[in-house]
């Protein structure tokens, strides 16, 4: 917003220019170091993952590393069965994040749209869901799926994602779809469109944003989901590698070299969905507002 | 919940199954949370102790309560402040500003497993780089230090950090404060949606830096304030996974959370489901202890534009 800090012509837009100049130099000055900060761990990680085993336990630690052992990715996904952890991961999480994308963009689209006995009611429900520590339900959960028969298979990880996939989700399209102006929805209803093609073929493409926000939520999400694979599965071939991690977590004093490169191939499939996603993920987390603020119309 | 609420008022036969429960009142909230008033208290006991009144029934499920407000109750409003100061410097469209936005928000995506295994190697005392860099600084300081008041820096101990029980906690709000992106992010959103001409006319008022901070933009920004507030309250109250893959003995349950002891109370022997369930809701109780009394001040100190 350079706009909002030059005063028009003159001495004063000199002294402006120069006060703005100085300004930006004390911005970078203070962003490269934060960013350094912040890709501190990936350096870190990436130069121990070179460091030949010896070389990973001297001290002082060196800051470089003379002679780049790239075969640890090689050994540290062949140690562990990090190529069927991998995949594991990628089957839960792709068929979680589907339905949860699915299901949260439906019911988002019915709390904004819909005229229903309730709505109110069931959007308070979705808000107030969102304060409910996971312990709660955790034990309940875990004895319904006992019961079903569930423990030890991938279900209780990705049926739940299919029947509404997340409070914050619904919300995040509730809120989006409600700046679409109404006028979409009435122009398709006149051409004969039923809720659903008015849902599938107006809306959904023009929420986008909320979309891919949602998408890369839900997959961080189920990536990274540690505490459900743990209870749920005991069988190790069956584990995503957020638990298969675990297992070299617990080596990590044999083998820290390995470890490092192994996360690093974990974060590989997060990282490249996030820069997919990243040019959308302002725009979609625009619309949280949190404030009340009237939004461009109220149905 | 309704379920959760019923189990935990009862008692399993010491089996992981939905078998076997039977009704037990309110037995486990008070023998979570009673009291033996008659311990005598030594220096060595926690310092809460006192407040308490004498050693508690259940002294992990204090620790752990303890841990989990201790952590939260830094991690959040530094987070917050760090977060909203970054925003602040990074929401104008000079060039690279993209780049860095994008750099800082990647952190709170990548966080895992895999970013806690790799921390809890950066963190490590001997081999470990911040360890190395705070010695090298401490070594700087020391040519500045020892001519001014005759006693050098060098020797000074660098922390120990998820290898003590004092340093285990700063640990874990520091690599809190790497995650803290996404919290920017919604305040990006929210400084952009401030109205330009407010600070137009505030410039022709001859109003500085820090008014213009104080008078519009916090005023116009409390909302998301208020929305990351709660949000990292809810998810650090939570915390798991940096409890359960970052413990180990030499930290004296220092980051034992709620969240881990109620795992451990309920998948660990002896399977007490029925007491883990209401250690959850004694989370859930101590959550809205604090959520309600924010929301309700909130009124008076977050800034609505319309007056809804």
């Amino acid at each position: 917003m350079l706009g909002t800090d030059t005063a028009p012509g003159g001495m004063v837009g000199v002294s402006m220019m120069r006060r703005n100049f100085a300004r930006d130099v004390f911005i970078y000055g203070a962003i490269v170091p934060l960013c350094a900060f912040a890709m501190l761990p990936l350096i870190w990680a990436g130069i121990s993952a070179l460091k030949p085993l010896e070389d990973v336990y001297v001290f002082p630690p060196s800051f470089s590393v003379s002679d780049p052992q790239w075969s640890n990715f090689y050994e540290a996904v062949t140690r562990l069965p990090i190529c069927r952890f991998l995949l594991n991961s990628t089957l839960i999480t792709l068929t979680s994040v589907m339905g949860a994308v699915l299901t949260s963009s439906m019911a988002g689209f019915a709390l904004a749209r819909l005229a229903f006995r309730g709505r109110k009611l069931c959007f308070a429900v979705v808000l107030v869901s969102m304060l409910i520590p996971t312990q709660v339900l955790l034990i309940p959960r875990f004895l319904l799926y006992d019961v079903l028969g569930w423990i030890d298979t991938y279900k209780p990880l990705i049926v739940p994602a299919w029947l509404g996939g997340g409070a914050f989700n619904v919300f995040l399209f509730r809120q989006f779809f409600r700046t679409i102006p109404l006028a979409m929805d009435e122009a398709a209803c006149l051409d004969g469109a039923t809720p659903w093609q008015t849902y599938w073929h107006v809306l959904l493409p023009i929420a986008r944003p909320a979309t891919v926000t949602a998408f890369l939520l839900s997959f961080v999400f189920h990536w990274q989901d540690f505490l459900d694979p743990l209870i749920y599965l005991s069988d190790f071939t069956t584990y995503p590698i957020s638990v298969g991690l675990r297992m070299y977590q617990s080596l990590a004093g044999t083998w820290a070299n390995l470890l490092m490169a192994a996360s690093l191939i974990a974060l590989v499939p997060v990282a490249v969905v996030f820069l997919l996603c990243e040019r959308h993920i302002m725009q979609g987390l625009g619309v949280i507002r949190a404030d009340g603020r009237r939004e461009v119309q109220e149905p | 919940m309704m379920a959760s609420l019923a189990l935990s008022l009862s008692r399993n036969g010491g089996r992981l199954s939905a078998t076997d429960f039977t009704w037990a009142g309110t037995q486990h909230y008070r023998e979570a949370l009673s009291i033996d008033t008659s311990h005598t208290l030594h220096p060595e006991d926690p310092w809460y102790w006192k407040l308490l009144g004498g050693k508690p029934n259940d002294p992990r499920l204090y620790t752990s309560l303890y841990n989990s407000l201790f952590y939260s109750l830094i991690a959040v409003p530094l987070g917050l402040a760090v977060s909203l100061a970054v925003a602040l410097l990074i929401h104008r469209p000079i060039p690279g500003m993209g780049l860095a936005r994008a750099l800082l928000y990647l952190p709170s995506v990548l966080g895992g497993v895999a970013t806690l295994a790799i921390w809890s190697w950066l963190l490590n005392p001997q081999v470990g780089w911040i360890n190395r860099a705070l010695r090298l600084t401490f070594d700087l300081l020391d040519g500045i230090v020892r001519p001014l008041t005759g006693r050098g820096t060098t020797s000074w101990p660098a922390p120990d950090w998820l290898y003590s029980p004092i340093s285990c906690k700063p640990a874990l709000i520091l690599m809190h404060l790497w995650t803290t992106g996404g919290a920017m992010l919604i305040f990006i959103a929210a400084r952009r949606r401030v109205p330009p001409e407010l600070y137009h006319a505030a410039q022709l008022d001859g109003a500085g830096a820090f008014p213009q901070f104080r008078c519009i933009t916090w005023p116009q920004m409390t909302p998301a304030v208020f929305f990351n507030l709660l949000v990292s309250f809810i998810f650090s109250m939570q915390s798991f996974n940096e409890s359960y893959l970052l413990q180990n003995r030499r930290q004296n349950d220092g980051i034992l959370f709620l969240a881990l002891y109620v795992y451990q109370t309920a998948f660990e022997p002896p399977y007490s489901l029925g007491y883990a369930c209401a250690l959850a809701w004694i989370l859930f109780a101590v959550l809205l202890l604090f959520i309600v009394p924010v929301t309700w001040t909130s009124r008076r100190w977050v800034h609505y534009v319309d007056g809804h």
